[in-house]
């Protein structure tokens, strides 16, 4: 009876869940973080299980690359690069984080200018030599670092996205005088162009190693004693498993780590429901994450940043962070308007309801006042709130505003919904989506709560709400597979194609993704998907087209072509018939698939549901008498008419007036 | 006074104008607009006062306000039907300079006009004496390229085809200065149906009374910001070394007159307008104005034109801060802004002293250029913009390598720049020692070393700080100064664009003729330091020594520390 | 801004000679034909009266 175990290590609880693959059900369960060493937390859990033989595969979302290079906690990095051009990393792009702001401070690279090392050497933009590498030199410079303290190496060259020959050979010269010394180049974390977000990607990379190593090693010895040490597998930003060995090579692919098990589990659910677009909506009490699954599959970005102008650029599930959450804290600006956000009382002392000193109104208190959230029922009766000190903290804006304390909660929670409105907005107006055709997914702690209300304010027809949506990510690791993503730059224009060329890098990306899965034991079953990054001649921003074969011919390319148009209309507006266009990067993701465990049957039930009793909920139009029901009671097929509340351990549904609830085959719940 | 309506229709709005702004990013042609980000995109009613603004160029963002207010005094509203879209570029009417046009869409509830979606943006190549707009030896407008009053692009949802045949038979690049009129027309676009549906889901009437709310509000923030401002009347000067034409150093004057919670900004006393280039026009001081104030007030309150309500600014026409027809203005956005806009900064800086900056680098470069590509055989321009040290500051040193205040570009990196232009660079680093030294010293400036590889490139150059370096504050010195130096094919020495050249200027300039082989170096300006040397922490001096920024040399000669540092 | 009678070009672009703003046809001017003037508004006049003339003289402008 094989098991898969999903872990989501979040700051105040780590998250378990335990999915049966042949159909035998799941468990879900949580206990307390343990801060200075989680995977503590994850021994205590697996305690839980009676026969850890069972566990086929243990996914753990990591955040030890995402606190490293948050605190800038990594190693001594070294970057080794293009006689000429070892400012890169300091000059950036000369842009500043705000407009107007005469305060800010530049954020700094994670290598030190006095570790920073060039060799005369270079390329042009066509790969060809115009100075070739000396090894006398890397030689000279590996002496060099041995002297240094430097613990990691980031080789980035000019134009080495065309050509690695000279990243390899600088490669090859340093090892083979410091065989142990970590090496990261640009070619193999990033081979495309712009040299500074290649450098920054780069020099991350090798900031990383050493630190993921040891915590890996660390990991290993922990789990010794549970005798599933071997079956400890990571996630991978791109939202893929990766074993310990693999993600050890390329530590910056797991720089955001945990977020991505809510997107994997919607891209799982949006195929179990045969729905074509989601976007999600995972709210927890400091911040909300947003992501989408279009067609049936999640949307990837390269453009992330672990710091305003520090780009780390490998491909990963495209989640959309705001600082918005149950515990954003309610102010009042100079010029008398209400604002949520973005300062939050975390979870400590956390919102005035939780009776630790908190006596900002935050979003929490808010939904406390207006009777959203019950004080006797939260996170399933485990803690009593406090209502009174909820109605102070909104006393405290409502008097100076004039507004009455009912009025002022509904303003906080309007409020911080608009925040959550402008988050949707990045991920769907501002990428060409229509909300129109999309389902909204509520998880995370605060989800459900607001998505009622976010529906008619973003325009989007109808929210579920799934099962565990506290426990959502944890969950969708069990339903991860392993994904290597390959890009590569390859300039060429449409009328001097040379599709040779494309056909030999497409090959290439392949055969070096289906490596990496063999390395990790992965030869059949492997999904590919082949993409081109394309814009017209001129332009420097691209469309992504799929490709699907594994030659370039004249019919497929001229075809390529003409739905690169086709789409350029879509999403822009107008397209320019008959200009030439340019393909820039060319990518691949291969994923094998896993045997993944179908989402168990809720029983059919008669199709009403019995409130548990009935509350007083504000809203905008008045108060109103809501049916408060207990999500566990209700069956397949039941229909509930809001105003309603249905209420969980780790959360809480909210049904407006003239919204209806219907529960899903497989225990979702449907608010349109 | 609905705030919370206000609150959501403000961000609601902003989003729409930030959601125009990516289309023209992602659609545009011109590296200036698609790597250097140099336009934006706002809302405005059908008064003309700006509503809502995207923050991409601060440049056109304080220049919004009086460009619209232009167009809209121009064209008679009843002239304007649903469908028009609008295209202008008139220094003279409200414009910034000759290369940025404004596109209108107007956009219309229940059949009457209810106000516009504006994108402005910087358009690389605009025909005139010089590839790429810039030409530093302009005496008169016509030689700046082709100037449009407002006409119709489009008429009713339909190309008016004249006006863009005009417009493309006077540039150099017809078919990226296509792309680049398709983008903003499509930007435009994007505004009008998304502001239609704000209208339609939230009302009419209340939507007219939130936006009026709105601008009552930002007036009403502002004008608290200038009441925290000491009363009392703020001098400061600074110059602008010269205008391509005459070896001359032109004022710019300012007396900042702050009353209760009124501001004047009289900048009567600056030079008389220059022969060459560096004017800037009504737009650009009104622009620069406002993008000082924005810079010593709350970054929260709302951009629209109720912000700038309690300002009053004074620039007498016919001087350098209100350049009259017919003459030249191009770099008197680039240039000349960020001068007058550090003038009033330095002017304000000693009532707020807390506040304060020294002189940042404050140049842009503009070195452009074009040729026919051996390779491809085509024609190509360039306009690029380099970035500079910030001054020091009363509480840490300036950043290295930030675009200057009127803008917030990006550089072009090296593998884009050598994939389009047949240049090679051959060194990009840091200039040691060019933060001007201080308790906290300015930030550093960089120099660029480039080859050329074309039989020949025909550049131009609108730039300045080579004679008058970035000013320190309170005992801060200067910062490293700009140079473009020359070194011809197969020879050792580095000459300035005068001695090669023979030209007026070393920064202003047009046409020089560059061969392969040849090599030229851009070097841009460090930021003024902060402060007395003498009272710079040891430790991070030692830092500075250690990490390259300061020389040994340097910190015995500003810093007056000789033992031997590391 | 005096067009020209077909309005098809500018004749003059005409500029209030305090604060330097453009001054259209059909819109309130001042002037103070004595100083051979024209202000925008009241203020303008005033201000050119009080604060310019006293700085720089007569010919202030």
């Amino acid at each position: 009876m094989p098991q898969t175990l999903g872990v989501d290590i979040g700051g105040t609880f780590t998250d378990f869940v335990l999915f049966d693959d042949a159909g035998g059900g799941v468990k879900v369960w949580k206990n307390a973080t343990t801060p200075g060493n989680p995977i503590e937390g994850v021994l205590t859990g697996l305690a839980e299980i009676a026969d850890l033989s069972g566990v086929r595969v243990l996914r753990l979302g990591t955040t030890i690359a995402t606190n490293a290079l948050l605190e800038r906690k990594g190693a001594r990095v070294a970057y080794v690069t293009t006689k000429g051009f070892k400012d890169i990393p300091f000059i950036q792009r000369g842009n500043r984080r705000a407009h107007y702001d005469m305060s800010w401070i530049k954020s700094k690279p994670l290598a030190r200018r006095h570790d920073c090392y060039e060799i005369d050497e270079r390329l042009d933009a066509q790969g060809a030599v115009i100075k070739p590498v000396d090894d006398a030199e890397v030689a000279a410079l590996a002496t060099a670092l041995a002297h240094d303290g430097i613990e990691a190496v980031a080789v980035n060259c000019l134009f080495s996205y065309v050509s690695p020959a000279h990243e390899r050979q600088i490669r090859d010269g340093i090892a083979k005088v410091l065989p142990d010394l970590p090496i990261s180049i640009s070619y193999d974390v990033l081979p495309k162009w712009k040299e500074y977000e290649r450098s920054t990607t780069t020099i991350a990379d090798a900031f990383l190693k050493p630190v993921v190593r040891r915590s890996f090693k660390a990991m290993r010895e922990a789990f010794a004693g549970t005798g599933i040490g071997d079956r400890v597998v990571v996630i991978k930003s791109n939202g893929g498993e990766a074993s310990l060995d693999s993600a050890a090579e390329t530590p910056i692919e797991l720089a955001v780590s945990g977020p991505t098990g809510g997107v994997v589990a919607a891209r799982a659910l949006a195929r179990q429901l045969e729905i074509d677009n989601i976007v999600t909506l995972d709210m927890g009490g400091t911040s909300t994450d947003c992501s989408t699954v279009v067609g049936g599959e999640a949307s990837f970005t390269t453009d992330f940043e672990i710091e305003w102008g520090v780009p780390i650029q490998v491909p990963m599930i495209d989640i959309r962070t705001i600082g918005a959450g149950g515990g954003s804290i309610a102010w009042i600006d100079k010029g008398g308007m209400l604002r949520v956000g973005p300062q939050s009382a975390g979870a400590d002392p956390g919102p005035a309801c939780y009776g630790r000193g908190g006596t900002e109104p935050t979003v929490t208190d808010a939904n406390v006042v207006l009777g959203r959230i019950s004080p006797e029922n939260f996170l399933g009766g485990a803690m009593q709130l406090d209502a009174d000190a909820a109605n102070a903290a909104v006393e405290s804006v409502a008097g100076p505003m004039g507004m009455s304390r009912r009025h002022a909660a509904l303003a906080i929670v309007q409020i911080a919904n608009n925040n959550m409105v402008g988050a949707l907005r990045t991920v769907l107006l501002e990428k060409g989506l229509d909300p129109r055709d999309f389902s909204l997914l509520a998880f995370g702690g605060a989800g459900p709560l607001h998505a009622a209300d976010l529906l008619e304010l973003a325009n989007i027809p109808r929210a579920i709400v799934p099962p565990h949506p506290g426990q959502f990510s944890a969950f969708g690791f069990t339903m991860t597979d392993a994904r290597v993503d390959r890009h590569r730059t390859v300039q060429q224009i449409s009328d001097k194609f040379d599709r040779e060329r494309a056909t030999d890098v497409l090959g290439e990306l392949i055969g070096d993704a289906r490596a990496v899965l063999a390395a990790q034991g992965y030869t059949s079953g492997i999904e590919l998907q082949r993409m081109l990054e394309m814009r017209y001649l001129g332009q420097n921003y691209e469309l992504e087209l799929p490709f699907d074969a594994d030659a370039f011919t004249e019919a497929n390319t001229a075809d390529l072509w003409e739905r690169f148009h086709a789409q350029h209309n879509a999403r822009f507006g107008f397209a320019i018939p008959g200009e030439r266009i340019e393909t820039v990067n060319m990518k691949v993701a291969l994923t094998a698939v896993g045997p993944k465990p179908d989402l168990t049957e809720l029983p059919k039930g008669d199709g009403t549901a019995k409130p548990a009793g009935h509350r007083k909920v504000v809203f905008e139009g008045g108060d109103e008498q809501a049916g408060v029901y207990d999500r566990a009671t209700l069956r397949a097929g039941d229909r509930i008419a809001g105003p309603a509340l249905v209420e969980e351990p780790a959360s809480v549904t909210l049904l407006r007036p003239g919204q209806t609830l219907t529960v899903g085959t497989f225990g979702t719940m449907d608010v349109s | 006074m609905d705030y919370v309506q206000m609150n959501i229709l403000e961000s609601t709005m902003v989003s729409i104008c930030r959601e125009m702004g990516i289309t023209l990013m992602k659609t545009s042609y011109s590296t200036i607009f698609n790597e250097a980000l140099d336009f934006t995109c706002a809302l405005a009613d059908r008064n003309g006062d700006m509503v809502a603004v995207a923050e991409f160029c601060p440049a056109q963002i304080g220049g919004m306000p009086l460009l619209i207010k232009t167009c809209v005094r121009e064209i008679p509203l009843e002239q304007i039907e649903e469908g028009d879209v609008i295209v202008h570029n008139d220094p003279y009417r409200g414009g910034l300079h000759t290369p940025e046009h404004t596109f209108f869409k107007p956009f219309f509830v229940d059949g009457r006009l209810e106000g516009f979606a504006v994108a402005i943006g910087h358009i690389a190549e605009v025909g005139g004496m010089v590839p790429g707009g810039f030409c530093g030896e302009a005496t008169e407008i016509f030689h700046e390229g082709l100037r449009v009053p407002p006409v119709k692009i489009k008429r009713r949802g339909v190309d008016n085809e004249d006006v863009w045949k005009i417009m493309l038979a006077n540039v150099r690049t017809p078919r990226y200065n296509y792309g680049d009129l398709r983008a903003m027309i499509s930007a435009v676009d994007l505004g009008v149906s998304r502001i239609a549906g704000v209208y339609a889901k939230y009302g009419k009437a209340n939507v007219q009374q939130t936006i009026a709310d709105l601008m009552d509000y930002s007036e009403r923030r502002m004008r608290a910001e200038i009441e925290n401002i000491p009363d009392g009347i703020y001098e400061f000067a600074d110059k602008v070394e010269d205008d391509g034409i005459e070896e001359r150093e032109f004022d710019i004057v300012v007396r900042a007159h702050v009353r209760g919670d009124q501001l004047i900004v009289d900048y009567t006393g600056s030079s008389k307008q220059a022969r060459g280039p560096i004017n800037a026009t009504l737009g650009v001081t009104w622009s620069a104005t406002y993008n000082a104030l924005l810079h010593l007030t709350d970054p929260t309150i709302p951009k629209n034109s109720g912000c700038f309500r309690p300002v009053k600014v004074v620039a007498p026409p016919g001087t350098i801060v209100n350049v009259d027809y017919p003459a030249p203005e191009v770099g008197g956005n680039t240039e000349t802004h960020p001068r007058i806009a550090g003038t009033l900064l330095g002017a304000l800086g000693q009532a707020i002293p807390h506040r304060a900056m020294a002189a940042e680098g404050s140049t842009h470069a503009n070195f452009v250029f074009g040729g026919t590509d051996a390779r491809t055989s085509e024609y190509f321009a360039c306009y690029d913009l380099e970035s500079n040290g910030w001054g020091g500051r009363s509480f840490a040193d300036g950043n290295d390598s930030c675009d200057s205040i009127n803008g917030n570009c990006r550089i072009t990196p090296v593998e884009v720049f050598e994939t389009r232009f047949p240049w090679r660079i051959e060194r990009f680093g840091l200039v040691t020692d060019s933060g001007g030294a201080g308790k906290f010293r300015g930030g550093l400036g960089y120099q660029k070393q480039m080859l050329c590889l074309n039989e020949e490139i025909t550049a131009s150059q609108m730039s300045d700080r080579y004679k008058l370096a970035p000013w320190g504050l309170h005992g801060g010195r200067p910062g490293g100064k700009a140079a473009t130096l020359i070194q011809r094919a197969g020879t050792r020495d580095w000459l300035t664009v005068q001695q090669a050249y023979n030209k007026v200027s070393p920064s202003k300039y047009s046409n020089i003729t560059i061969r392969q082989g040849d090599r030229v170096i851009l070097q841009m300006p460090g930021g003024g330091g902060f402060g007395d040397p003498a009272e710079r922490d040891p430790a991070m001096l030692q830092h500075d020594l250690s990490e390259g920024y300061v020389s040994r040399d340097g910190a015995a000669r500003e810093y007056g520390v000789t033992e031997a540092a590391e | 801004m005096k067009f020209s009678a077909n309005r098809l070009y500018v004749e003059q672009y005409l500029k209030c000679d305090n604060c330097g703003i453009l001054l259209y046809e059909g819109e309130p001017q001042i002037a103070d034909a004595e100083a051979g003037k024209k202000f925008c508004s009241d203020w303008c006049v005033d201000w050119y009266r009080t604060e310019t003339m006293k700085r720089f003289g007569r010919d202030a402008g």
